[in-house]
């Protein structure tokens, strides 16, 4: 199954939901092709509305995800799930979901990498790489880390915490096969100009 | 797995306990479980507020396996999917949680689906969408469940259960001295988690309660 590159992630503090909801098939339009839909400490009937409003907007090839909440992505008709990297083990999931859903873990360390892969994560989200304000006084994992999970896991990897355009190349050069941003797009001034930024820095290093 | 949906279900609502960590002392859900089944408990939920989800599915496992072999009706809160993934015999959805259609839809016909509701009109409405028993209140003022807001007392209980035909269980602040008027109120049973679950002696609270609630439901049928 094909892995995205570029992942916009969800953020009710960053950008409320209906905001985002207006600006989705824009964002779309201009390359996202992958948008995690997450709730936080919000209710799942919330997040169900969300990504079944969220679900027309995304189209092929972007894939909707739905964080966390298998039960959300079952009924929102999601592309398939991210799940934190100790949510509901991938197996467990693969079995909820079914076949041809994309299944995405959250890792912090090499060894959460290789247990996730095992598990048959098809995709491993990793970070922070750099420091971000939406892991406030977490410190940066850093391009040693990132490299160290790259290299561990026949998975792809995508990076995730404080990635900017211009971080791209470096970041694709430790190993990540894409990007998941929150801030870099939703608190940008032109979001639709920053999906542009991120989609040029990532199709210039081309498909790894 | 046991179908528990119909007759049995009110059987089972009797004594309802749901466990939660920051009450238990430290002693873990399944040694409360085991304690609260024997002193009588009919149904269990795992209620999981915080922590690692993976870490639900390994209690959840331990649960649903002493709830079956004690023939315990065994219920999860809010994770539809977690439920699915546990085999549990029920899934127990609130206001803000999946809507009890969605939630139905999921877990099929054979699965029970509870849910709480904040009017009448909820009540009613989730009955017509396939729910199969409600959690009704909070009937007593409690501390357990801070989102829960005012006590909405035993009236509130009675008007909803004379409206719907599925069974109602009354929930928040009710102890042993207090939980006939609830059964008289026209609940088919009590849910706890303090006065269980944060009981020094777990058995004998839950016997008390389970006497209690006898006794009324022995007395309305009178």
């Amino acid at each position: 199954m094909r892995v995205p590159r570029l992942h916009l992630v969800t953020d009710p503090e960053v950008c409320p939901f209906d905001r985002l909801l207006a600006l989705l098939p824009d964002l779309v339009a201009a390359g996202v092709d992958a948008v995690h839909v997450r709730a936080r400490d919000r209710g799942a009937g919330e997040l169900l509305a969300v990504a079944q409003v969220a679900r027309r907007a995304i189209v092929p090839p972007a894939v909707l995800l739905v964080n966390d909440r298998v039960d959300v992505a079952l009924l929102s008709e999601a592309d398939g799930v991210q799940l934190p990297e100790r949510g509901l083990p991938p197996e467990d999931v693969r079995r909820l979901l079914g076949r041809g859903r994309l299944v995405g873990c959250s890792v912090h360390s090499v060894s959460a990498a290789e247990r996730a892969a095992r598990a048959g994560a098809d995709f491993l989200l990793f970070g922070n790489v750099y420091e971000t304000a939406s892991k406030p006084g977490r410190a940066a994992a850093g391009l040693e880390a990132l490299q160290a999970v790259a290299r561990a896991v026949p998975r792809p990897v995508v990076a995730i915490g404080g990635i900017t355009p211009e971080r791209v190349p470096a970041v694709l050069a430790a190993g990540a096969r894409g990007v998941a941003v929150i801030r870099g797009i939703l608190a940008a001034a032109d979001p639709v100009a920053a999906v542009h930024a991120f989609r040029a820095a990532l199709d210039r290093v081309g498909g790894a | 797995m046991a179908n528990w949906r119909g007759v049995r279900l009110r059987e089972a609502l009797r004594l309802y306990v749901i466990t939660d960590r920051t009450l238990a002392r430290g002693r873990p859900d399944i040694e409360i479980a085991r304690e609260a089944i024997a002193g009588g408990a009919t149904a269990l939920q795992l209620r999981w507020k915080t922590g690692p989800l993976s870490e639900a599915l390994q209690i959840g496992r331990a649960l649903q396996a002493l709830c079956r072999a004690a023939g315990v009706l065994f219920i999860v809160n809010d994770r539809v999917d977690l439920a699915l993934a546990l085999e549990a015999d029920g899934v127990h959805v609130g206001v803000n949680d999946l809507p009890v259609p969605e939630t139905r839809k999921l877990v099929g016909e054979s699965m029970v689906v509870g849910f709480s509701p904040e009017s009448l009109e909820q009540a009613v409405e989730a009955e017509a969408a396939g729910a199969d028993y409600l959690g009704v209140g909070p009937v007593y003022p409690t501390t357990t469940k801070p989102d829960a807001g005012p006590a909405v007392g035993l009236e509130h209980l009675a008007e909803i259960a004379r409206a719907v035909h599925i069974p109602v269980v009354g929930i928040g602040g009710i102890t042993a001295a207090n939980a006939a008027a609830v059964i008289e109120a026209g609940a088919v049973g009590v849910a706890v988690i303090s006065a269980v679950v944060g009981a020094e002696d777990v058995r004998g609270a839950a016997r008390q309660l389970r006497e209690v609630v006898d006794a009324a439901l022995a007395e309305r049928s009178a």
